[in-house]
């Protein structure tokens, strides 16, 4: 709700004295409907997308050759002069991690609401400014304890550059965290010599995240089962209490762990074998027209 | 019958003290092709038994033979016991740690200095064994109890150990789980596995043993066949175990024991015809 709020306000701010008010007003609206229609639904954040991910039917396509597109493209995304061809980008990647990848349009959208509050926060923060006269060239303006809080279009057209590649990139990085297991991201990683010390911790912090979580939340349940959460006071005390016995089951289970990893001969070396994936021609089509489009549109642009 | 793992006067104690078991000395032996059921209450030793067969523990005085071969303290001689001995623990959630479960598998025959294609080969071994093949590119996280425990088990399994150590497998699985995990255990032993299973499943341990060991107190207390192990009732009350149900029906029927209903049925037609 308050998403869709800032939303229509940056919409408003963004196009003011740009496009005539009927049409502001259906931008503003359209906007604000689309972030009451993505925030719909709750979800558990970040572990959804790893289960989006081994969903996709990206999923099948080689790992190198997704990752290493999806950076050149943030890479030309941040050098793009003009914001259209980041909004392009943004646009045409959507499209594949919805249409080709398969991931719902909603389940999209409300993925995108948790980058959107930072976004449009900052773009609040480029496009309004405190003045002590009024500048002649403002377009929106509220008078405010003795000066001015303004928009003007000079800083209308940074935000909308800033704006849209913070959009272009983070749909980059939504391709390929939506199409990519993180665990074949991690071999990725490990196969651009990545210090194998790093790759391995991250390896064992995504499995045993899952771990944690689940038992965190037997804990949590069976605490406010025995009326733990009963008063502010008593919450606080349970809440600490939960946090401790995590830490310690935590370190309990290392040794576990450990000793789990050595009876199969584990020496200092975690190796897998991976499914070798070949690079196929749909994703080189899929892939290789954004790549071009924005090498054309930043020479022409 | 070939002896495959011995233990001699083995003891082991944990510095902590407390929490885990400690072990007195021990002796033992293993043939290749057994089927063996280690009973015992919660804290009797059990797992300290396996840790120490599988060398993640090494004992404090006595000495344990691979094949006749005496395993000294060295990493390296330490390594060759964890690769004729796999050991399968009882919460799947400790032992799984790759991505998905074909690295999992993985894991161990790399660690074993493989090269590809034979690392290849036995993954896909152990995961069209278990039944594990659909499920080859899905996370640990998402398979359901029984799904781990195969996982788990297929770990081992392409590590192809000549023993294999199973910690209390039959713990948190429905009875179609359980009933599958027994089938896998039975197919394990036709193919020549040694089985060394610890369970609290009396009823499991008669029907499935060929040998029983009953740990107490950090000592084997009894090491023998199921049918003179379940006899003794003192014995059992006092490790606190009891007898299988089997048992309880036949003594209440006043009849010999039986190994399967099935079996307790057709003893009964039997009596009723004559």
């Amino acid at each position: 709700m308050i998403a869709a709020l800032l939303a229509g306000l940056i919409f408003l701010s963004l196009f003011a004295g740009h496009l005539p008010p009927v049409w502001l007003a259906a931008v503003c609206l359209l906007a604000m409907i689309l972030f009451l229609v993505g925030s719909g639904h709750h979800h558990d954040g970040v572990l959804t997308m790893d289960v989006y991910a081994r969903r996709s039917k990206l999923c099948k396509e080689n790992a190198v050759f997704k990752t290493a597109v999806s950076v050149l493209l943030l890479i030309l995304c941040i050098c793009s002069g003009s914001p259209f061809l980041p909004i392009g980008l943004f646009v045409f990647l959507s499209v594949v991690t919805v249409a080709a990848g398969g991931v719902k349009l909603r389940e999209y959208l409300s993925l995108l609401g948790l980058p959107a509050v930072f976004l449009l926060l900052s773009g609040l923060t480029l496009l309004w400014d405190f003045y002590q006269q009024l500048p002649s060239e403002a377009v929106l303006m509220i008078p405010f304890f003795g000066g001015w809080l303004a928009v003007v279009p000079a800083a209308q057209s940074l935000s909308m550059l800033v704006l849209s590649r913070a959009l272009g990139a983070v749909s980059c990085l939504y391709f390929i965290s939506l199409s990519t297991p993180l665990p074949e991201i991690l071999q990725v990683l490990r196969r651009v010599r990545v210090p194998s010390v790093v790759v391995m911790l991250a390896v064992l912090i995504y499995r045993y995240i899952f771990i944690l979580l689940a038992t965190f939340r037997n804990m949590k349940d069976s605490a406010a089962s025995r009326l733990g959460y009963q008063g502010i006071k008593r919450s606080l005390h349970t809440t600490g209490m939960v946090y401790g016995g995590l830490l310690a089951n935590s370190f309990k289970r290392a040794g576990a762990c450990f000793d789990a990893m050595e009876s199969r001969c584990y020496t200092g070396q975690m190796i897998f074998l991976t499914q070798k994936k070949k690079v196929t021609y749909k994703i080189l089509c899929l892939l290789g027209f954004p790549v071009i489009g924005m090498l054309v549109g930043i020479w022409l642009l | 019958m070939k002896e495959l793992l011995a233990f001699e006067q083995v003891s082991y104690h944990y510095d902590s003290g407390g929490e885990r078991e400690a072990l007195f000395p021990l002796s033992v032996r293993l043939y290749e092709g057994e089927k063996i059921a280690v009973l015992g209450s919660n804290g009797a030793g059990k797992s300290t038994f396996f840790l120490l067969a599988n060398g993640v523990l090494t004992p404090r005085s006595g000495t344990i033979r691979l094949c006749g071969e005496a395993i000294g303290k060295k990493e390296k001689q330490r390594m060759q016991l964890r690769r004729s001995v796999g050991l399968v623990f009882q919460d799947p959630d400790v032992q799984l740690l790759a991505g998905t479960v074909e690295e999992e598998i993985s894991f161990g025959p790399i660690n074993l200095g493989l090269p590809e294609e034979e690392v290849r080969r036995r993954v896909e071994m152990a995961l069209s064994y278990l039944g594990l093949t659909a499920h080859r590119s899905r996370g640990p996280q998402y398979l359901s109890g029984g799904e781990k425990r195969r996982v788990a088990i297929a770990d081992v399994l392409a590590m192809e150990p000549q023993v294999m150590l199973l910690d209390e497998p039959s713990s948190n699985l429905d009875p179609a789980g359980r009933q599958r995990l027994e089938d896998t255990l039975d197919d394990l032993h036709q193919k020549g596995m040694t089985l060394v299973i610890a369970t609290h499943d009396v009823d499991f341990a008669w029907r499935w043993a060929d040998r029983v060991l009953v740990f107490h107190d950090g000592q084997l207390v009894r090491d023998d066949t199921p049918e003179a192990v379940f006899a003794e009732e003192e014995l059992l009350c006092r490790c606190g175990l009891e007898q299988p149900l089997l048992w309880r029906v036949a003594k209440a029927l006043n009849i010999p024991v039986p190994k399967c209903p099935e079996e307790l049925a057709n003893d009964q037609i039997g009596r009723k015809t004559e």
